[in-house]
């Protein structure tokens, strides 16, 4: 009797704990089984994510995640080509430089927020204002505080004046800002609307669970047309081999980041590839004492370095070779000449250096997990070091440790990073190779001058020049071993028609069921 | 009786206080946040002004000092990235956390004590022994991987249960069984041996003698006897799964406390971190005051000690 008291107490109490949970996922559950089913009829989506956004704030964190999620809900004014990268107009119907310090707007009309209120150029204004204002803490702040002012010309025009030459404008546009709804956030506060979002993106927002999902539904008076995906779910599951079988079991349709290694087992006719505008490169610092202050020696090492094997052999092939400080997609890429893999060529430089390769002994920062292989690399790049007698000492960091490392010039000789996305050269080759900007550890008088004049440059013609010299001149004074563009690698659902994007971008409405 | 808890009260006191004292330093020890929150192309003087916004570029023991004044009237400050209340945002997270830390916790003793007592019973049997070795085994396997294995067996292949996330009992099942597994090895070997202790005393024998059957003598006798131990040993193990789920819910993207604090150290979000671990200390050292004094409670022998 005694023991079926305890059962009865424990059975209940389970039942009672079961009850407690608010079943919201059981329907996308099943939603997902049947998609894989019976695709045709299908009219939701379960995307997986490795981590959940941290705000539903538009213009406040400057994160992936929290930006691909929630572009869904609000709209940019500008946004970009998903193949070709190049800029597009989205809620801005045109723009102009009108001088080195005013840009000017025209907006699209007839556009509605999620809430019903009209979109104008009060929205735009006060975006912009609540990254300038301190007291909202945007991360984004610091990109924009070249901005002075927003001025609402008419309804449908504004201005932007800033305090002095700024033209990466439209860049900073189309990555940071989206449209918030001012009378929303004046009514309900920045806490409310942090957590309830109104955009007038195409999708409208239903339930966040934190570091579970965010449940969206489609916006029926869209501007750009109702969205055929009628339901869209984003799953947070920041475990890779989860998100694998919950994509096998058609759990959820899509996911991005695909290790190179997992990319069989899903199989080549579920997997989307596209390369990314992010880079991967081997910082070689002459900021720190040492022999790659000399030219020669940076020479050799990208001589000793045989790029193609590595992305042959570590990565299997998932990626794309880039030869000088940018990638194809960059506005102002020109082809730059390559070193080739040559170890007597290199062993040579060194000795002209005045150096033997047996006496050099340097060290190699990698973060682990941030980037594709990105520490299995750096091995293979020490071991090809190795073969013409360097000694390398490779240091392996967790992911803010090593961004730390490199902010703080706390690395050695060198270290492996990405960066991206990296559309324009003003901001890669600015904040890769200027005495300020951490993220090479090179720098060179002369040319840090020639960069700060081609930045400051309007005119087309003269900028692509300018930045075709400095491509040039960089692979000259070899202030780096430029690797690859990484390889988006996407699980997609056999029946769904997406097109991954060259910005990593996920806008479900660009999605549709076959 | 008065005095002991007090006395015991004031060990919770220090016990919350020592776990985030250590807690506050070693994460510090991590590095400043700010470079993970600002675009990787801000300006120096702009990082340097976050750092004075955020109050990061004082000396460390004036920080210390001002988050302790801060924590004892229950303010641990804002998350770094969301600005949300970093103790609302841990406190949301609880009742996902403390669901399945029961449903784990009622699932082991339904299995581990029946298990335990039988293979008292029967020691040294096929049965005990094959008992005892798969509880060690249990003990030893790494929840991460057995949490891996389950979601391939039961999500990826037979497709009979959800991967991952919450919401519904079918949602509950593999982590419950994953966060379980512990525990119930460790019940296991626990109540056979504290039925073991009981089962060799002269009034099992005299019982036995005096004609009790098998069953009233264990359930009767034994086993209300060797509870109390087996008591003590899950109050204490509540803590730990509610403190100790972190790997468990990463595996199955549960929504508890324990993702939270994954995800806000890598982030170093440090006033969720904190935050966490406060509620954490206070939930286990309460736990073991609560035990503590039931146990007084239950001998008094313990009081007087």
């Amino acid at each position: 009797m005694f023991k079926k008291n305890i059962a009865a107490v424990f059975l209940l109490s389970f039942l009672f704990l079961a009850a407690c949970t608010d079943g919201t996922n059981v329907d996308s559950q099943d939603g997902g089984t049947e998609s894989s089913e019976n695709g045709g009829q299908q009219d939701s989506i379960v995307i997986g994510f490795e981590g959940d956004a941290a705000t539903m704030m538009a213009n406040h964190d400057v994160n992936y995640t929290t930006d691909t999620l929630i572009r869904n809900i609000y709209d940019p004014l500008i946004d970009r080509d998903g193949q070709t990268g190049e800029f597009r107009p989205v809620l801005a119907e045109e723009w102009e430089n009108i001088d080195e310090t005013t840009w000017y707007f025209k907006l699209k009309e007839g556009v509605e927020f999620h809430n019903g209120a009209e979109f104008n150029a009060e929205s735009v204004k006060y975006s912009i204002d609540y990254i300038l204002d301190e007291s909202n803490g945007s991360y984004y702040r610091s990109r924009w505080t070249d901005v002075e002012e927003v001025v609402v010309v008419s309804d449908y025009e504004v201005e932007i004046h800033t305090s002095r030459p700024f033209p990466s404008m439209i860049e900073r546009i189309t990555e940071d800002l989206l449209i918030m709804e001012p009378g929303y956030v004046e009514e309900v506060g920045v806490d409310q609307a942090s957590n309830e979002p109104v955009g007038t993106g195409a999708y409208k927002f239903v339930e966040w669970s934190r570091d579970n999902h965010l449940k969206l539904e489609a916006f029926d008076n869209y501007w750009r047309g109702e969205p055929s995906i009628k339901q869209a779910e984003f799953r947070i599951i920041p475990e890779f081999s989860a998100r694998m079988s919950a994509f096998m079991s058609g759990e959820i349709h899509l996911f991005k980041n695909i290790p190179v290694d997992s990319v069989e087992e899903i199989g080549t006719d579920q997997v989307g590839e596209v390369p990314s505008s992010r880079i991967n490169y081997l910082a070689l610092s002459n900021l720190v004492d040492g022999p790659l202050q000399d030219e020669k020696v940076r020479k050799a090492i990208n001589h000793a370095i045989d790029a193609d094997e590595l992305l042959e052999a570590v990565l299997n092939g998932y990626g794309t070779r880039i030869t000088g400080p940018l990638s194809q997609l960059n506005s102002n890429y020109v082809e730059t000449e390559d070193y080739p893999y040559d170890p007597d060529l290199a062993i040579e430089l060194i000795e002209e250096a005045g150096y033997s390769p047996e006496d050099l002994t340097l060290t190699l920062d990698t973060p682990s997990g941030r980037y594709p292989m990105d520490s299995h690399i750096a091995q293979a790049i020490a071991s090809q070091l190795q073969n013409i007698g360097i000694e390398v000492e490779v240091q392996v960091n967790e992911w803010g440790n090593h961004l730390e490392k490199v902010q703080n010039r706390e690395t050695g000789d060198m270290f492996i990073l990405g960066w991206g996305p990296a559309f324009e050269p003003q901001s890669t080759i600015e904040n890769l190779f200027t005495q300020e900007a951490p993220y090479s550890s090179f720098y060179d008088e002369e040319l840090e001058e020639k960069i700060f004049e081609t930045n400051a440059l309007f005119d087309e013609e003269a900028r692509f020049d300018g930045y075709a010299e400095l491509q040039h001149e960089l692979v000259e004074k070899a202030a780096w071993v430029p690797l690859w563009q990484q390889a988006d690698l996407y699980a997609i659902d056999e029946s769904l028609d997406f097109t991954p994007r060259v910005d990593e971008k996920i806008n479900v409405f660009e999605m549709t069921w076959e | 009786m008065l005095d002991f808890i007090v006395k015991r009260l004031l060990q919770v006191i220090i016990v919350v206080f020592l776990a985030l004292t250590v807690v506050f330093f070693l994460i510090r020890l991590s590095g400043d946040p700010t470079t993970l929150f600002l675009p990787p192309d801000a300006p120096r003087e702009q990082i340097e002004e976050y750092r004075e916004q955020l109050g990061f570029n004082r000396p460390l023991y004036v920080q210390y000092g001002e988050f302790m004044i801060n924590a004892v009237q229950g303010d641990f400050g804002q998350s770094l990235r969301s600005g949300e209340d970093a103790l609302g945002l841990v406190m949301q997270r609880m009742p996902a956390t403390f669901q399945l830390a029961f449903a784990a916790l009622i699932v082991s003793m339904l299995i581990a004590i029946p298990l335990g007592v039988l293979s008292a019973y029967k020691r040294n049997t096929l049965f005990d022994r094959v008992g005892v070795g798969l509880s060690v085994v249990g003990q030893a396997i790494p929840n991460f991987w057995f949490g891996l294995i389950l979601i391939f067996i039961f999500a990826a292949q037979l497709q009979i249960l959800p991967s991952s996330g919450g919401g519904s009992i079918s949602h509950m099942i593999l982590p419950v069984i994953t966060l379980a597994l512990y525990s119930i090895s460790r019940f296991v070997r626990f109540t056979r041996s504290a039925m073991l202790d009981v089962l060799n005393q002269d009034y099992i024998r005299t019982s036995k003698a005096a004609g009790a059957t098998t069953s009233s003598l264990i359930m009767k006798y034994a086993l209300k006897n060797s509870l109390i131990p087996i008591i003590t040993l899950v109050a204490l193990d509540l803590g730990v799964l509610l403190g100790g789920a972190v790997v468990t819910e990463v595996v199955f993207s549960w929504p508890g406390v324990g993702r939270l604090l994954h995800q806000s150290l890598l982030n170093r979000d440090f006033p969720i971190v904190l935050a966490g671990v406060f509620i954490i200390a206070i939930i286990y050292a309460v736990i073991n005051f609560i035990a503590d004094v039931l146990y007084a409670y239950v001998n008094p022998q313990i009081r007087v000690k």
